[in-house]
């Protein structure tokens, strides 16, 4: 049977190297998807998603077991990506950043399943312009949205993850669908 | 009719309530049209959100994971390089050399043979003299009588010529 997310992250307290080799193939995509999606920028992601498996790694001990293992990692890793927006929040007003993957075009890699090509295309347009709108949620909000639509957490979860409590969880969500929703309308 | 549950609506649609307030949203969500449009609409807009927020550029797994490892160690070895016997001599013996230069200059300092001055007391020196001149300001008359006194003589001399 394979052992579990928490009994490998006890063995990585440990320093058991095989137990860490196995968590980070369980969440690597995961983690990189999640940090993507809040930054938008792959080298970015890359990076923030490795520096939060190591600062798994230092902290594997502190781990106490109260929470799930993905909650307790989902933290480390979005903490991360919120300070990383925080700091670089001024210097994108001034500079465009061009390591931005925001142009891609998001349905080209997903195409969504229709005939009608005048359908397909304004189907498109409103996925690539609902796309856009979650980029410009506030952060907190965006986390919200992003773990329950992304990684299909539940709202304690995301509590835990944002350290807040499930009543802010609900309404940061009611806030980002409702702002959501206005860029759908609108169309 | 109650208040809209507008917070309740997204716990309501992934079934994460309890069953007490699953019943109280239904019963809401048939008396309130508006509600239930809104219920409709976030379930759309919950299904479209998963595709709009899309895939990141692809990643070779092998390379990621070979540059966390490196990554690792980097930090691993940055951490030991520190608990090492040279830099902790070097890191100890340099705090003792400053810690010996501040004596040394602080001795220095009170062995000069004067009296040691507190801060307030040098500041109140240094304006001494200003004080000093400052009572001289406050009479200001008086030296304009004095002048007055000086020139007596000539002011007499004036008067008999």
């Amino acid at each position: 049977m394979e052992p579990s997310d928490e009994a490998l992250c006890e063995r990585v307290a440990k320093r058991d190297e095989a137990a860490f080799d196995l968590l980070v193939a369980r969440y690597q995509e995961r983690a990189y998807r999640l940090a993507w999606s809040m930054l938008r920028n792959a080298e970015d992601a890359r990076d923030l998603s490795q520096e939060a498996f190591i600062r798994l790694y230092e902290a594997a001990g502190s781990f106490g077991g109260r929470s799930k293992f993905s909650t307790w990692f989902y933290r480390i890793l979005v903490n991360l990506c919120l300070d990383h927006k925080r700091k670089h929040r001024w210097w994108k007003l001034w500079v465009r950043d061009e390591g931005d993957d925001r142009t891609d075009p998001i349905l080209e890699r997903q195409p969504a399943p229709v005939t009608d090509p005048v359908d397909k295309l304004s189907r498109e347009r409103t996925m690539k312009e609902l796309g856009a709108a979650v980029d410009r949620l506030a952060p907190r909000q965006r986390a919200a949205v992003l773990l329950r639509v992304q990684e299909d957490l539940a709202t304690y979860e995301i509590a835990k993850v944002l350290k807040c409590s499930e009543a802010t969880v609900r309404v940061h969500l009611h806030r980002a669908l409702t702002t959501l929703k206005k860029t759908v309308e609108k169309r | 009719m109650a208040k809209h549950l507008d917070t309740d609506l997204v716990p309501y649609l992934r079934g994460e309530l309890p069953p007490a307030d699953r019943e109280r949203v239904a019963r809401h969500l048939e008396e309130c049209p508006d509600c239930r449009q809104d219920t409709e609409q976030l379930r759309d807009l919950l299904g479209h959100l998963s595709r709009s927020i899309g895939q990141p550029p692809g990643v070779n797994w092998a390379h990621y994971r070979a540059e966390l490892r490196e990554k690792l160690e980097a930090r691993r070895e940055r951490r030991v390089w520190w608990w090492r016997p040279a830099p902790l001599v070097l890191a100890a013996s340099t705090a003792g050399a400053l810690l010996l230069l501040v004596a040394v200059w602080s001795g220095r300092e009170t062995s000069t043979g004067a009296d040691p001055f507190t801060v307030e007391e040098a500041a109140i020196g240094r304006q001494l003299g200003l004080l000093q001149e400052y009572q001289v300001v406050e009479r200001l008359d008086l030296l304009e009588d004095l002048d007055v006194i000086s020139d007596l003589d000539g002011l007499a001399s004036g008067r008999q010529g």
